[in-house]
C-alpha cells in the first residue's frame, strides 16, 4: 500500500544506497503474491485507504509466519499508518468492527472521531537515539540526531501493550493516540509509526540507521560511507524549528 | 410574497460587498457567508428563476478550467451566472448570486453555471437542485483537508442516489472512480473520454488511488494507462468496465509551444480541434464542455470556434511577457496534476524552472505529495533552475534524490527575490517555466505585476 507520497521512503533507501555504491532489488509484493520472505533485508509497509487496507489485511495473514519469521531474524521493516496498524494485534473500526492484524507489534488501534492531521515532531527513544548515533556516518558533528520530523493525518488511535516499546516520545502533534505522548513501536528491527513526509528523506540518520541495519544482518557489523547530508540537515533543521515554535 | 429575510441577507450581502471593493479586498466569501447566517435559504430561493436550470461541475483536477469553457461556449445563447471569481464553495454560491441579483432578488440570468468543490458537493446539489452535473476525476489532493477520496466518492454516492431521473450526468469514462457514479442514477449519464491508446507524451510512473473494482474489490486490468488511475480498463472477474464514451477525443497531438490538437468525435461526426492549452489534462477539460454545451444544444461549429480561441483561467496555464522575457505560468497542486504537468513540459529540450512550494492552508499543509511527484523525468533538460516557497528546502531535497543538481544560491524562499534575479537572468530566447502551488501562484502575479505593471495579463 502507498497512498501518501511514502515513496520517498523507497526512493531515499534507493539513492543513500546507490550513492554509496550499494546495489539495491526492489520487489513490489502484491496481493495473493506469494512471499518468499528470506530473500528480502528490507520490508516497506506503507498506508492505504480504509478499503484498501482491509483488502491487504486479509491478503497480510496469508503472509504473516513468513514475515514474523524473516523479522525475527532481523531484517529490517518499516512501515507507516495503515501499514503499522495492520502489523498490531486488531484494528477495532468506529463501528466497532474488528479487523485482525498479524500481531507484530504487541499493540491495537481503535478508530476514532477525532482526525489527527498536523506535523509531528518526536524525540527518539534514548537506546535507540544511542544505536543511531553509532551508525549515522556525519561529516558534521553538530546536527542533533535526536529527532524524527514529519506529517501526520490519522483517525486511528494507536495503544501500546505491555511487550511494545514507542520509537519516541512525542514534542509536537498527536503520535500515537493523542493521549500517552508515544509515537510508534518497535520490535527488533521492526518499527511502525505515524510519520508521513515522507519520513526517511527528511530524516536521514534515520535513514542510514535503517540501511545500516539492513546491511548488517548479511554482512555483520559495517561502516556506512558519510554523504553529503547538509541540504537535509538544513531542510531537517528548519522543519524542526518552526514546529517546535508553532504555539 | 415579500420575504424580508431574502431582502435583508441580500442588501447585507451588498453592503460587505461594497465595503470589501472599497478596501480593495480580494475577499469573494464573505457575502455569501454573512448572507447566508441571515438566510440560510439564499441559494435556493434565487437559483429558483433560472429558466434552464444550473449545471455543476466538480472534480479534484480541471474544474475552474472546464466551467470557464464552458462558460465561454454557453454565453453564445445563454445568460449565465458563473462563480468565475473561483471561490467554489457555498458562501461562494451565494457571494455570485447576491453580486448580480437586484435589491428585490431578481437575477438577470437563465443559466446557472457553478464550479463546486469536490467536499461541498452533497451540499450545493441540496441547494441548487442542478439539471446537470459533470463529474470529471478524483485524485488524491490535499488529503490533509479532506481525508480519503473513497470518502467524498461515498458522499457523492449519496448525494447521486438522491437525485430525479431529470438531473443528467456528465461523466469521465476513463476515471473508473467516476464512471462507477453511473450505476446509482436513476437519470441519464453522458460519457466523455480519451480513445486513442497512444499518446505523444513520455510515459510517467504514476501513483495509482484506484486499483481495485468498486463493485467487487478485484483488480482492475488496463489495456491503457493515460494519466494516474485514468485509462482503458475492465474488471478482472464482474462485468464493470469502461464504457464506451459519447464524446471522445482520437489522435491528440501536444506541441511545443504547448498548444494541442485531437479530433473530436461523438458516434456520428468529427471534427479537429486545435487550441492553446498544453497537456493531457485539458483534453479532460475541453471534452467535458463539449458535452455539457452539446447537451444545452449549442451548435459544434460555434463549439470549435470558442474552444479554438480559449485562453486558460488565472494562473493554472497563464504565458506573460515581461521587459521582452517569455514566463509560462502552470499550477501544481496535486501528484496526479503536478505529474502530468512535468509530463507536458518535458516535451521541451531545455527548461528554465522556478519551482514554488507554499504550505498554507490553500496549498496543503502536507507537502508529501512531491515524494509522488516524477520530478525525474526533467532531469537531463534543466539549464537553470530556481527554487522558492515555504518549504523550498524540502523541494531541494525532493530534486537531489531526482538527479537534479542544485547549488545553495538556487534556493530563496522569497519569491520576489526570486523572480527578479530569474528575470535579469535571462536569455531574452529562453521561456522560463514558474510551476508555483496555489498560494504562490498569487504571490507569483504580485510579483510580476511588481516588475512590470504594463505585463499583459489575463486577469480574471
Amino acid at each position: 500500500m502507498n497512498t501518501y507520497g511514502d515513496n520517498g521512503n523507497i526512493i531515499t533507501i534507493v539513492k543513500r544506497c546507490q550513492w554509496r555504491g550499494i546495489d539495491v532489488k526492489i520487489s513490489n509484493v502484491s496481493i495473493g503474491q506469494p512471499l518468499s520472505a528470506s530473500d528480502f533485508d528490507f520490508f516497506f509497509f506503507g498506508g492505504g485507504q480504509d478499503k484498501t487496507q482491509i483488502i491487504v489485511g486479509k491478503d497480510l495473514i496469508q503472509k504473516a509466519k513468513k514475515l514474523i519469521a524473516a523479522i525475527n531474524n532481523k531484517a529490517v521493516l518499516l512501515s507507516i499508518c495503515g501499514g503499522y496498524q495492520l502489523l498490531q494485534n486488531y484494528f477495532k473500526t468506529k463501528e466497532g468492527e474488528i479487523i485482525n492484524g498479524i500481531s507484530l507489534f504487541d499493540a491495537y488501534t481503535a478508530g476514532s472521531k477525532e482526525r489527527m492531521i498536523q506535523d509531528l515532531l518526536i524525540e527518539i527513544d534514548p537506546e535507540l537515539q544511542n544505536e543511531i548515533k553509532n551508525v549515522y556516518p556525519a561529516i558534521e558533528q553538530s546536527n542533533c540526531l535526536t529527532n524524527l520530523i514529519g506529517f501526520e493525518n490519522h483517525s486511528g488511535k494507536t495503544y501500546l501493550g505491555k511487550n511494545s516499546k514507542a520509537l519516541g516520545r512525542v514534542i509536537k502533534g498527536a503520535g500515537n493516540n493523542n493521549e500517552d505522548h508515544t509515537e510508534g513501536a518497535v520490535y527488533k528491527n521492526a518499527f511502525g509509526c505515524y510519520l508521513h513526509g515522507s519520513l526517511l528523506p527528511k530524516n536521514s540518520h534515520f535513514a542510514d540507521y535503517l540501511i545500516s541495519k539492513a546491511l548488517e544482518r548479511r554482512y555483520g557489523p559495517i561502516k556506512l560511507k558519510p554523504l553529503d547530508d547538509s541540504l537535509e540537515w538544513k531542510a531537517h533543521n528548519w522543519m524542526v524549528d518552526r514546529v517546535r515554535n508553532q504555539g | 410574497m415579500i420575504d424580508i429575510k431574502l431582502y435583508f441577507a441580500i442588501l447585507i450581502g451588498k453592503i460587505i460587498s461594497y465595503t470589501i471593493k472599497i478596501f480593495r479586498g480580494g475577499a469573494t466569501s464573505a457575502p455569501g457567508l454573512y448572507a447566508l447566517k441571515i438566510d440560510p435559504l439564499l441559494i435556493k430561493k434565487l437559483s429558483k428563476q433560472f429558466k434552464y436550470g444550473s449545471i455543476l461541475i466538480s472534480g479534484t483536477n480541471g474544474k475552474t478550467t472546464t466551467s470557464r469553457i464552458t462558460a465561454d461556449i454557453l454565453s453564445s445563447k445563454y445568460k449565465i451566472i458563473h462563480n468565475r471569481q473561483g471561490s467554489n464553495l457555498i458562501r461562494g454560491i451565494a457571494s455570485t448570486l447576491i453580486q448580480q441579483s437586484s435589491f428585490w432578488g431578481k437575477i438577470n440570468s437563465n443559466l446557472g453555471l457553478w464550479e463546486i468543490d469536490e467536499a461541498v458537493l452533497p451540499e450545493a446539489v441540496y441547494n441548487l437542485r442542478p439539471k446537470f452535473i459533470a463529474l470529471m476525476n478524483l485524485f488524491r489532493d490535499q488529503l490533509d483537508r479532506y481525508g480519503e477520496i473513497d470518502h467524498i466518492r461515498e458522499k457523492w454516492i449519496k448525494t447521486i442516489k438522491s437525485l430525479k431521473e431529470d438531473t443528467q450526468l456528465v461523466l469521465n469514462v476513463d476515471d473508473p472512480g467516476i464512471s462507477i457514479l453511473a450505476q446509482y442514477h436513476k437519470g441519464k449519464n453522458i460519457y466523455f473520454g480519451i480513445n486513442s491508446k497512444k499518446i505523444n507524451l513520455p510515459k510517467i510512473l504514476q501513483v495509482v488511488d484506484v486499483k481495485h473494482c468498486l463493485m467487487c474489490g478485484s483488480s482492475l486490468i488496463y489495456s491503457t494507462f493515460l494519466s494516474a488511475h485514468m485509462g482503458h480498463y475492465k474488471c478482472s472477474k464482474c462485468n464493470f468496465k469502461r464504457k464506451n464514451p459519447d464524446f471522445f477525443a482520437e489522435n491528440p497531438v501536444f506541441k511545443t509551444d504547448f498548444s494541442t490538437s485531437f479530433d473530436l468525435c461523438n458516434q456520428s461526426d468529427h471534427f479537429q480541434l486545435n487550441y492553446s492549452l498544453p497537456g493531457l489534462y485539458n483534453i479532460y477539460n475541453v471534452l467535458g464542455s463539449i458535452a455539457i454545451a452539446n447537451i444545452l444544444k449549442i451548435n459544434s461549429q460555434t463549439i470549435i470556434t470558442k474552444i479554438n480561441n480559449f485562453t486558460a483561467a488565472f494562473g493554472r496555464f497563464q504565458k506573460v511577457r515581461i521587459k521582452d522575457k517569455k514566463i509560462i505560468i502552470f499550477l501544481i497542486k496535486n501528484p496526479a496534476g503536478a505529474n502530468e504537468v512535468i509530463r507536458t513540459i518535458s516535451i521541451k529540450k531545455t527548461i528554465n524552472l522556478l519551482i514554488i512550494l507554499n504550505d498554507k492552508i490553500a496549498d496543503g499543509k502536507d507537502i508529501s505529495w512531491i515524494w509522488d511527484t516524477n520530478w525525474e523525468m526533467l532531469s537531463t533538460k534543466i539549464k537553470n533552475i530556481y527554487l522558492g516557497g515555504t518549504r523550498a528546502l524540502d523541494l531541494a531535497v525532493r530534486l537531489k534524490y531526482s538527479n537534479i543538481n542544485l547549488s545553495n544560491k538556487d534556493i530563496y524562499k522569497d519569491i520576489n527575490y526570486s523572480i527578479n534575479n530569474l528575470i535579469s537572468s535571462l536569455n531574452n530566447k529562453d521561456t522560463l517555466l514558474i510551476l508555483p502551488t496555489y498560494t504562490a501562484m498569487l504571490e507569483v502575479q504580485k510579483a510580476l505585476f511588481n516588475v512590470d505593471t504594463k505585463a499583459k495579463w489575463h486577469n480574471q
